[in-house]
C-alpha cells in the first residue's frame, strides 16, 4: 500500500433539486498506481459519496459511456490514467452539453442529430434473398471502415468549436457517421443524406478547427470524414442542376 | 437571409477554398516583390519599373493571376473573418455578418474584374 | 476571451423529464495552446481580406499610369503598409503550413477511377507547387525574366 497517492478531485455536483447552477466538491482519494480517472469516480462513489452520479460500463475505452472534461479536456475517464495527473485533477461533465446531474450529460440532442442523418443502408429495392449478400471488396471497406469505428463516446462534441456556438450544427460524430453510409457500395442514399448535409445542421459551419480529431479515442478522424462530405455535398449540389432527381 | 446563405454555401465554400490554396499559393510571390521588395528598393531598378509592371500586368496570365490575388484572398478572409466572429461573439449575427463580408467580398472581386480589365 | 457555450448547445427539441443546467465549457476552452492556434488560423481572415483590397490598389495604380504607380510604390514604403505587408507574408506561411497538413486528409478516398496519392506524397507535392509557383513569381516579379 505504499505507492499509494493520495489526490484531490475536484467534482462538478449538480443536483437539480437542490442546486440553482453547478458547483464543484473536492473529495481526497487514495490513488493506486495503476489507476484511472474513472477507479477514482468509483471510489467516491463506493467509499465517500454515494450520491455521485457518473456514467461508465465497459471499463475498456469500447463502451463510449465514460465520457468526461478531465482538467479541461475531453477524455474517457476508463482510460485516462491518473501517472499523467498531478494532485489535483478537475472532472467535470462532458462541454456544450446540457447536464442533467453531476457528471451524467443530456445525450438526446445528440441522438436527433445522429438520426437526422439516416445512418442506415438506404436502397431503392429490397434486395431479395435469392440474390444473396451484397459483395463488398477490401477496397469499398476500405473507403469507409475507418468512419465505422466510432463508439459515440461524444468527446468529439465537447471538443468542437462550432458545437458551443451552433446548436445547429449536425457534430462530428453524426456527419461521420452519415459521410460512412455514403461512401458504403451497398447504399443509395447519398441525395438524402447530402440534403441534411446541407440543410440547418449544415457540414459547411465546421471551420476545420480539427479538435474531433485530436480527441477522438478511435482515431476515427471525424474533421476528415467532415470535409470530405463538404466536397462531396458540393457535388451532389453541382450535378443535382444537370441530373433530375426523383424525389 | 440564413436561409439564402445556407443555399449559397456550396459556392462559397467553392470560392473559400480556391482562396485559400491558390490565394495562399500566389501571396508570398506577390507580397515579396510587389508589396515589400520594390517599394523598399530591394529589387533591381527596372523589375517592377511601370513599363514592366504594366507589361506583366497587362498581359493575359497576368491579368488573371492579378485578379486571383486580388479576389481569392477576399473570400477565405470572408469565410474565415465570419468563423472568427462566431468563436468571439456566438452566433446571434451570424447570418447578418456573414452576409456583410461576403457582400464585401463579391464587390472586391467585381472591383478586382473591373480593374484588372482597365489594365 | 471567456466566451461561453450558447445556452442552447446541444439542448433536445423537447425538454427532458427533469431541469438541465446549461451547457458549460472550461475557463480556458478558448486560451488552449491548439485552439489559440485555431483561432490565430480564422484570424488570418482578417488579413487576407485587407490583403485583397489593398491589392485593388495595385491593379488601379497600373491602370491609372506611371504616377499612380510611383505614388502607390512611395506609399507601400511607408513603415506601416511595410509592417501590414509582413505580417500578411507570416500570415500566408501560417495559413500554408497548417491548410497543407489538413488539406490531404480531406481528400475522398477516390475521385472516379483515380485515388489521391498517399498523404505524406501530397503534402511534398503541395509544398513543391508552393516553392516552384513562389520562385515563378519571384523570377518574374523580380526582374529576372523576362528581361
Amino acid at each position: 500500500m505504499s505507492d499509494v497517492k493520495k489526490r484531490t478531485f475536484v467534482v462538478t455536483r449538480f443536483d437539480p433539486d437542490r442546486d440553482q447552477v453547478p458547483k464543484t466538491q473536492s473529495y481526497e482519494v487514495p490513488c493506486r498506481p495503476d489507476w484511472k480517472v474513472l477507479d477514482a469516480l468509483n471510489f467516491i462513489k463506493d467509499e465517500i459519496d454515494a450520491t455521485l452520479s457518473h456514467r461508465w460500463s465497459c471499463r475498456m475505452a469500447v463502451c463510449g459511456s465514460c465520457g468526461m472534461n478531465v482538467n479541461g479536456e475531453p477524455k474517457l475517464t476508463c482510460k485516462t490514467s491518473l501517472e499523467d495527473y498531478g494532485d489535483t485533477v478537475e472532472v467535470a461533465p462532458l462541454s456544450n452539453f446540457p447536464i442533467i446531474r453531476d457528471l451524467v450529460i443530456d445525450m438526446d440532442g445528440f441522438m436527433e442529430k445522429f438520426r437526422a442523418v439516416k445512418p442506415w443502408i438506404i436502397a431503392a429495392k429490397q434486395r431479395a434473398v435469392e440474390e444473396g449478400t451484397y459483395r463488398q471488396s477490401p477496397e469499398q471497406l476500405a473507403a469507409f471502415k475507418q468512419f465505422s469505428m466510432c463508439i459515440n463516446c461524444m468527446l468529439c462534441y465537447a471538443a468542437c468549436p462550432v458545437v458551443s456556438q451552433e446548436p445547429e450544427f449536425l457534430g462530428p460524430a453524426a456527419i461521420a457517421l452519415g459521410h460512412r453510409y455514403n461512401m458504403d457500395s451497398r447504399d443509395e442514399g447519398q441525395p438524402e443524406r447530402n440534403a441534411v448535409f446541407r440543410g440547418e445542421g449544415t457540414v459547411f459551419n465546421c471551420s476545420y478547427a480539427n479538435e474531433c480529431s485530436e480527441v477522438c479515442p478511435k482515431n476515427v478522424d471525424p474533421a476528415a470524414a467532415i470535409n470530405q462530405a463538404k466536397l462531396n455535398a458540393v457535388i451532389d449540389w453541382a450535378t443535382s442542376f444537370v441530373v433530375r432527381r426523383e424525389k | 437571409m440564413k436561409a439564402l446563405l445556407l443555399r449559397l454555401e456550396p459556392v462559397i465554400w467553392l470560392l473559400f477554398g480556391a482562396g485559400i490554396m491558390v490565394g495562399t499559393l500566389l501571396l508570398p510571390g506577390y507580397l515579396l516583390t510587389v508589396a515589400l521588395g520594390a517599394p523598399l528598393g530591394v529589387l533591381p531598378a527596372h523589375a517592377l519599373a511601370f513599363e514592366r509592371a504594366h507589361a506583366i500586368a497587362a498581359n493575359p496570365l497576368g491579368r488573371l493571376v492579378l485578379l486571383a490575388i486580388i479576389a481569392l484572398p477576399l473570400w477565405k478572409g470572408a469565410h474565415h473573418t465570419r468563423a472568427l466572429c462566431v468563436d468571439l461573439f456566438g452566433n446571434g449575427s451570424d447570418a447578418l455578418v456573414g452576409s456583410l463580408l461576403y457582400a464585401i467580398a463579391l464587390a472586391g472581386s467585381a472591383a478586382g474584374v473591373l480593374a484588372v480589365l482597365a489594365i | 476571451m471567456a466566451r461561453p457555450a450558447n445556452p442552447h448547445a446541444m439542448a433536445p427539441s423537447r425538454p427532458g423529464p427533469t431541469r438541465t443546467a446549461p451547457p458549460q465549457v472550461p475557463d480556458d476552452f478558448w486560451t488552449r495552446p491548439r485552439m489559440r492556434t485555431y483561432l490565430l488560423f480564422d484570424a488570418t481572415g482578417v488579413v487576407y481580406l485587407c490583403v485583397g483590397l489593398v491589392a485593388l490598389r495595385v491593379a488601379w495604380a497600373l491602370a491609372a499610369g506611371p504616377d499612380a504607380w510611383q505614388a502607390l510604390m512611395t506609399s507601400f514604403s511607408h513603415p506601416l503598409y511595410v509592417a501590414f505587408h509582413a505580417l500578411a507574408l507570416a500570415a500566408a506561411l501560417f495559413v500554408g503550413v497548417r491548410f497543407f497538413r489538413l488539406f490531404p486528409k480531406a481528400q475522398p478516398a477516390r475521385i472516379g477511377p483515380a485515388k489521391p496519392p498517399p498523404r505524406p506524397v501530397l503534402q511534398a507535392m503541395l509544398y513543391a507547387a508552393w516553392g516552384a509557383i513562389t520562385l515563378g513569381l519571384l523570377v518574374v516579379l523580380g526582374g529576372i525574366w523576362p528581361s
